[in-house]
């Protein structure tokens, strides 16, 4: 019997048990130094990013991609390092390995693993046992491990040496870290750069606390904590002092620290930060906190009543950008005419609120509110936000007014007094003149031509001057001269067809804007109309009358008279609520005042030009500090800024653009050209120029 | 000829804009009583949600009951003034506890900005006629009506170093709502403010 174990750590192997205790040790080897190489290539990344930080201050957003970079590289090597089939995969491979490295053994090893041989030639297991592969197996081990194990080394010392904070920057970069390291190209004197701001809104605002490394400018909410912190350096030079608007401020210091604390003001202001010859501004900028905005459903629209009774639904919804305190309908009740009027107000349906929307719903009678006739009810639905700071705003929906009719309102049309219409008037001569033409017709066989002819054309004179009167009143309606008639009766024939062109004219006509021209006209030709067919009518009643045929000049006269008829039953409008307009005799009263005006000397107002001059002076002016200055250059184009808030928008944002650029050592080139662009002016699009006044 | 000056009554959707009807007979015919701007013979009355109102630089406004202007009026009051239009609102209730005051005031902040209070010594006393004490009294003032007070001054926002809106609650609605011929009967004219505003509205 041949004894093939073989004394391996104090307990006794056989070679296969060797090969296996020796493929685990080559495969932790190998899952060892795929590791450490991932720690590496992680290494190296950081190390590479906080390098090139330090050296160019990479912005937070690259900075922020170091940690993923390093992970992803990371799992990249150790998966190709795993996934890569070398040594350790399985026991013939490793007899193979250990084969390579012992030619003695001639093919004994792999022979004794062979499943297919194993335990079945003793002599070849026995030989292949006499050989000690262990130590071998063990250096091959370590020699695997060992070259990662360096370069993670190297690269921790590296990390290790670099300035502190520097790591910090790219492993842990976050907003607000301006000041927990800085890159080699801001390591100044200078403790006003950089500064980093925390904005702690109001507390009713509910938002979270935003933090800015080095803004040029901070907007932030009426009565918001704004806290800015900058680093202390050992100079008792450069002690730090601050003024927010014209109040100076107490600076604190501590654990290598200044901080500025104050709240938002309601203004625009200027916060000057002086540390011995450096100073620094920062723009503040209120955000306004906007009022709730309130829609008021219902009633949907004004409405009058006969009677104050029954219920009334007011629904109303409500909205704000931070959030709702309350809300509630108020209602005014106007009572009385002319001078004397009374007023009685209340509220209803109060409701309270926790969200940025909400809802109001109230149904109330009528009856309550014990409403005469005459009476105005004027409803609206009112919400104000939770702004304990500046506020709290107030929006208000739009008004309803619910009336109650006054039993006698009707009596109140201001109608003017005049003598009776024209068209009445008309129609008896027009009935009294064909009662003489009937009786003329009956007498007609007593009478001889001549007489005939003479009391014929006698009435038709009276015809001609009715149609003449007819006539004045349809040129008065058509707005042209009463005499017109007479004066076109010269020049061209008048009849029914030239009328109604006129009419049409008169309706064509471009209405003005004259008080007396403001109401709703009923269309000329529809009031005129059966006048023009009387007038016509009567035109060929007076040719046969003339003619001395009055039974001819019968049905004409009739026709005429049905016309008049027709027009005296037309439909008569009375204008309501409009005054007669007063037309002032400017002529006569020019000049005609007792009392002589003396106008004060006026002080001519600075023209546009030099304003928009005086601001280029100033920006070219810090253009020129850019290169030299940087830092008096931002503040200087902030201060600019400042001025613009509110009347030039686009050059306020262009200039805080290139402030930002200026200060945060970019190229500030491209805002720089548009700032200048806007501050010169280009050609300005306008709807329309008012067509008086001064260009605003 | 187109005149220099229409007068221009401005109509709104709320309340009785049409309270005093003779006002603007009355100042048109101060205006050529005591100065040679050419003026239109009758007032026009444009609504203010119209952008017709563009076209008068002076704007009456006046009312007793509460006023709220629609969106669209409050845009368009807004241009108005910012476009160099100026609007004279005067309180005919005399009251500043008055439902007139509260509403209008707080219309035209919203619409403009806030009323401020005008110093008496603003260009606006001395555009034609001197006023050194600032804005003359009324009658209804010195009678005790509405509020019982004699106001001091008026109030008004101003743009650009010029009054946009110019609010009175002296009530000169009723002052001058009388027809332009009974004002022979007066010993002293108590419009003459009222060319001042015009003269101001025009050349400012």
């Amino acid at each position: 019997m041949v004894d093939a174990s073989y004394p391996v750590g104090g307990e006794r192997m056989n070679v296969q048990e060797r090969v296996e205790r020796a493929r685990r040790r080559l495969r932790a080897a190998e899952i060892a130094t795929g590791i450490l190489e991932a720690l590496a290539v992680a290494g190296a990344v950081f190390v590479a990013m906080a390098m090139v930080d330090a050296l160019l201050t990479l912005p937070l957003v690259i900075r922020m991609t170091a940690p993923p970079l390093a992970v992803i590289a990371a799992v990249a090597r150790l998966s190709q390092r795993l996934a890569r089939r070398r040594t350790g995969a399985n026991a013939e491979d490793v007899a193979l390995w250990i084969e390579a490295r012992f030619p003695a053994l001639r093919y004994a090893l792999v022979t004794a693993v062979d499943p297919e041989y194993a335990g079945r030639v003793p002599e070849i297991e026995h030989n292949a046992g006499l050989v000690a592969f262990e130590p071998e197996v063990s250096r091959a081990a370590w020699r695997a491990v060992a070259r990662p194990l360096i370069a993670v080394a190297i690269a921790a010392s590296v990390l290790f040496l670099l300035p502190k904070g520097t790591v910090a920057r790219v492993a842990t970069a976050r907003t607000g870290d301006a000041l927990v390291a800085l890159s080699l190209g801001r390591r100044t004197g200078n403790p006003l750069e950089p500064v980093v701001v925390y904005v702690a809104p109001p507390p009713y605002a509910a938002i979270a606390t935003t933090v800015l490394d080095d803004p040029a400018s901070v907007h932030a909410f009426v009565g918001s904590i704004i806290t800015i912190d900058g680093r202390s350096v050992d100079d008792s030079t450069s002690t730090v002092v601050a003024s927010v608007g014209s109040h100076d401020e107490r600076i604190t210091t501590s654990s290598g620290r200044w901080r500025l604390v104050f709240a938002m003001p309601v203004t625009t202001t200027a916060v000057r930060l002086r540390a011995g010859v450096h100073e620094r501004l920062l723009v503040v900028e209120p955000i306004i906190d906007s009022i709730p905005i309130v829609t008021l459903t219902l009633p949907a629209r004004d409405t009058i009543y006969r009677h104050p009774s029954g219920t009334v639904r007011l629904a109303a919804d409500l909205s704000d950008d931070l959030g709702l305190a309350s809300g509630t309908f108020e209602y005014i009740i106007s009572s009385g005419s002319g001078e004397n009027f009374t007023f009685k107000s209340g509220t209803m349906g109060a409701t309270t609120f926790n969200g940025k929307v909400g809802a109001l719903a109230v149904i109330f009678r009528l009856d309550s509110l014990s409403l005469q006739p005459g009476d105005i009810l004027h409803l609206r639905a009112v919400a104000r936000d939770r702004n304990n700071i500046s506020g709290p705003g107030i929006g208000a929906s739009e008004t309803r007014t619910l009336r109650v009719a006054r039993a006698d309102e009707y009596d109140s049309v201001d109608v003017a007094a005049a003598p009776p219409p024209e068209p009445e008037k008309n129609a008896l001569s027009q009935r009294m003149i064909l009662l003489m033409t009937e009786a003329l017709e009956k007498r007609r066989p007593k009478l001889n031509r001549s007489s005939l002819l003479g009391e014929s054309q006698s009435i038709a004179a009276e015809q001609t001057r009715l149609r003449k009167r007819v006539g004045q009143i349809i040129f008065a309606r058509l707005g042209e001269d009463n005499g017109a008639e007479e004066s076109d009766s010269q020049l061209k024939p008048l009849n029914a067809d030239s009328l109604l062109a006129a009419a049409a004219r008169a309706n064509t006509a471009k209405t003005g804007t004259e008080q007396e021209q403001q109401g709703d006209e009923t269309p000329v030709v529809a009031i005129n109309k059966p006048l023009l067919t009387a007038y016509n009518h009567m035109w060929q009643a007076a040719t046969f009358l003339e003619l001395g045929e009055p039974g001819a000049a019968v049905p004409w006269m009739k026709k005429a008279l049905d016309a008049l008829q027709v027009a005296r039953a037309a439909e008569r409008i009375y204008l309501r609520g409009k005054s007669r307009a007063v037309v002032v005799d400017v002529e006569r009263a020019r000049l005609q005042g007792k009392d002589k005006g003396s106008p004060a000397l006026r002080t001519p107002r600075e023209t546009l030009d030099p304003t928009r001059a005086a601001r280029l002076t100033r920006f070219d002016a810090a253009l020129k500090l850019a290169l030299t200055m940087p830092s008096a250059a931002a503040d200087s184009l902030l201060l600019l800024r400042m001025e613009l808030i509110g009347r030039d928008d686009t050059a306020s944002r262009d200039l805080e653009t290139a402030a930002n650029a200026i200060r945060s050592g970019k190229n500030a080139t491209s805002a720089l050209i548009r700032a200048r662009r806007t501050l010169v002016g280009g050609v300005e699009h306008r709807n329309a120029i008012a067509p008086w006044g001064t260009i605003p | 000829m187109t005149p220099d000056f229409t007068f221009c009554t401005v109509q709104y959707d709320s309340g009785d804009w049409d309270s005093a009807p003779l006002v603007p007979a009355n100042l048109i015919d101060s205006v050529a009583r005591y100065t040679a701007i050419t003026v239109a013979p009758t007032g026009v009355i444009v609504p203010l949600s119209s952008r017709d109102l563009f076209k008068y630089p002076l704007a009456y406004l006046t009312g007793h009951l509460p006023v709220r202007f629609s969106d669209l009026e409050r845009r368009t009051l807004r241009e108005y003034c910012a476009r160099g239009g100026m609007l004279f609102v005067d309180d005919h209730n005399h009251d500043i506890d008055g439902v007139f005051h509260k509403t209008a005031t707080e219309e035209i902040g919203r619409a403009v900005a806030p009323l401020k209070e005008l110093p008496n010594s603003d260009p606006l006393y001395g555009s034609f006629f001197r006023f050194d004490d600032g804005p003359p009294a009324t009658s209804h003032e010195l009678n005790g009506w509405g509020d019982n007070l004699v106001h001091k001054q008026l109030m008004a926002v101003k743009t650009n170093d010029r009054i946009s809106v110019l609010y009175s609650s002296k009530d000169y609605s009723s002052e001058w709502g009388f027809h332009p011929d009974n004002k022979r009967f007066l010993s002293i004219d108590n419009t003459k403010f009222g060319v001042n505003i015009v003269v101001y509205a025009l050349t400012r």
